[in-house]
């Protein structure tokens, strides 16, 4: 019974991380804007979460206050912060004929530098981040779940039946096109990115908070941004199709270990699984009509440049 | 006040300069600006940075920086985004370890050095090339990104590497380190002068110069050998021609007849070739052998020469410019971290902002910003 509860939580803090920023990844990129920068911002909001909820945990607890509520409060703030890279990209790469990728790889590095300077501090202070993250409950796993899921529906209602929504669908297909329809590129590029990362950040910072409840400045050679990347790409950046996705990609990342020790693999094969699941994936997603169901942005990637361009 | 971007419709002639040495400062500016920030003295910084520019410590670097920088500019200017020189550059020394510690180690099976060297290169290069070639196959006939998967593949190949070291390539004479054996001498290819390091400062510099630019000799000549290949490439030889067409114009091939796919196929390969071939002369070089989890031990020369070929604009005769500021950019930030000025972060940051600074300035060479009040 132990065990069960041990794997269900586990496996929920797996998939809520994974799904959430795969889901904050997808709105960004619905509106055209290549994002590279997904590996750095997940390390970034793991490092400002670290920072964050450890003095947040302090203050709050003194005063009678539960620590549900100093991380959730944290895991907000690395919203934030995110949010913050994604209202540069939207504007920079809106406003200027620069390359997507170039910028996403720089802003890349720029994450990782930031983490660690951002958390390193606090987590060698502390020594163990363990005790400021969400308490080992069923309830509380299993509502962080239940909220997760209904963000996602809420974001298949905002992309799929909103003018909003449409608006992005729309720069991300042709923003030209959008544009002389009446929608504001930049406007709508600005919300998506500011709500992509905001929900990417905060699903990153679970990978602290939820899953792995450890941090450390090595966190940022793990490469899971990649993975939620290829998650986002082979669910089409749909926020329904990515939750069985998610689900198996965090229960492949979460069990890789077990798998190891049923299967008697060494740990480095073990962590090469999700990455081989990804190319499978990858494979998959593209030899088959998957492909043509799940396209992705028309103009995803592309430079935004409008002659005579007024900034 | 509005600004208004416009499309030059000629580019100066000193703008590629120009803009490099702008993107170059605005980067150094807004590292100084976040090392303020977490209270840190920009002026040691500052120090340690120029420092670095004039330290021959940066020969190794700056010389496989050219190959590499060389190597990743030919898929680039196919628009062929190879971001897995990491993956290749560690791949290839899998058949050097092999060779030389295990098929033709001297103490069981003795193999002329010379042939036991082509044969790493050699192999080198064929796992390098094999290596993007997965990725090409996937940008060709799955149509999927190569920049995911050349990632991926970065960390596919980081974890082979690590189960060989922690099981078959195991060494025996590790003192209790998780390692391969050290590479035999007779397989290494650094020629060692001694000098006696005395006189007036710019003799000692001088000397010291002397010293590694003997003892990374065979990297010297790769390096030479790379960029005399990759401009005879876009000069004389028709792939490449393809290749650029593919960078600008890849509709225009196939109204002439070209294979697109065969093109991608080809020049990343070439691509990953390459860097293969620098990973092999790096293991016999400079690593001599392999440590335990090698994703945090890497020197990052896979992202570093992104930075170089994306800082010379595509233009071969700028890469040994920005090889030698990347170089010395990577030295001021071990340099940094000796100083007692930070840790890997200060890499990352510097890397981080040089390449934000250039991706957003780079336009300026084919666009221009006019004021309105």
């Amino acid at each position: 019974m132990v065990i069960e509860t041990t794997i269900i939580l586990r496996l929920t803090a797996a998939f809520t991380t994974m799904y959430l920023v795969a889901l904050g990844h997808s709105i960004f990129e619905k509106s055209g804007i290549l994002n590279l920068a997904i590996d750095g911002v997940f390390f970034l909001s793991t490092g400002v979460t670290t920072a964050v909820v450890v003095p947040l945990t302090w203050l709050l607890t003194a005063r009678g206050l539960s620590l549900v509520l100093s991380t959730t409060l944290a895991a907000l703030t690395a919203g934030l912060a995110t949010a913050i890279i994604g209202i540069f990209m939207a504007w920079t790469l809106t406003k200027l004929p620069i390359s997507h990728g170039a910028v996403g790889l720089s802003l890349m590095f720029l994450g990782y530098g930031l983490g660690i300077i951002a958390g390193y501090e606090v987590r060698l202070r502390v020594g163990s981040i363990r005790p400021y993250t969400y308490p080992d409950s069923l309830g509380i796993y299993l509502a962080i779940l239940a909220i997760t899921v209904l963000i996602g529906l809420l974001t298949y209602f905002f992309i799929f039946k909103t003018a909003l929504g449409t608006a992005i669908r729309a720069c991300g297909e042709n923003p030209h096109v959008a544009l002389a329809l009446g929608a504001s590129v930049l406007k709508t590029r600005l919300i998506a990115g500011l709500l992509g990362f905001f929900i990417m950040g905060v699903g990153a910072s679970f990978f602290v908070l939820l899953w792995q409840k450890y941090w450390d400045i090595k966190t940022y050679l793990l490469g899971y941004g990649w993975l939620a990347f290829t998650i986002a790409l082979a669910a089409g950046r749909h926020p329904i199709v990515l939750i069985p996705l998610a689900f198996m990609f965090g229960g492949l990342v979460e069990f890789s270990i077990t798998l190891q020790a049923r299967l008697g693999l060494q740990a480095d094969l073990a962590k090469m699984l999700p990455f081989i699941a990804a190319l499978i994936l990858m494979i998959i997603y593209g030899s088959t009509k998957l492909r043509r169901i799940f396209e992705p942005p028309g103009s995803l990637g592309k430079v935004f440049y409008k002659e005579e361009r007024t900034i | 006040m509005r600004f208004i971007v416009l499309r030059r419709k000629t580019i100066p002639r000193y703008h590629t300069w120009i803009s490099t040495a702008i993107s170059l400062i605005l980067g150094i500016l807004v590292y100084l600006f976040i090392t303020i920030l977490v209270g840190r003295s920009p002026l040691e910084v500052l120090v340690n940075i120029a420092r670095s520019f004039i330290s021959p410590s940066i020969v190794k670097d700056f010389f496989v920086l050219i190959a590499m920088g060389c190597a990743l500019l030919i898929s680039f200017k196919a628009a062929l985004w190879n971001i897995g020189g990491e993956g290749q550059f560690y791949i290839a020394t899998i058949p050097g370890i092999l060779l030389t510690l295990f098929i033709f180690n001297p103490r069981h099976n003795p193999a002329p050095a010379p042939l036991v060297i082509l044969l790493v290169a050699l192999t080198g290069t064929i796992m390098g090339a094999f290596w993007a070639f997965i990725a090409a196959l996937f940008r060709a006939y799955l149509k999927i990104d190569e920049v995911p998967v050349t990632l991926i593949l970065n960390y596919v190949a980081y974890y082979i590497l690590n189960y060989l070291i922690f099981g078959p390539f195991k060494g025996r004479y590790v003192y209790g380190y998780l390692r391969t054996d050290e590479i035999p001498e007779i397989y290494r290819l650094n020629v060692r002068v001694h000098l006696p390091m005395r006189g007036d400062p710019l003799q000692v510099a001088l000397q010291n110069l002397t010293v590694q630019l003997a003892y990374y000799i065979a990297l010297l000549v790769l390096a030479v050998l790379i960029y005399v290949f990759t401009w005879w490439f876009f000069k004389h030889c028709r792939i490449g021609l393809y290749t650029k067409i593919h960078g600008s114009n890849p509709s225009y091939l196939q109204a002439v007849g070209v294979s697109v796919n065969h093109i991608i196929l080809l020049t990343m390969t070439i691509s990953g070739a390459l860097i293969g071939l620098t990973g092999s002369i790096y293991l016999l070089s400079e690593l001599g052998r392999i440590p335990y989890e090698i994703e945090r031990q890497t020197a990052g020369y896979g992202y570093l020469a992104i930075l170089v070929s994306w800082l010379s604009l595509l233009d071969l005769k700028m890469i040994p410019f920005s090889a030698y500021i990347v170089s010395a950019l990577r030295n001021a930030g071990i340099a940094l971290q000796v100083a007692g000025l930070g840790g890997v972060e200060q890499s990352l940051l510097l890397i981080g902002a040089i390449l934000l600074t250039y991706s957003i300035t780079r336009f300026l060479v084919e666009y221009e910003v006019r004021f309105e009040w």
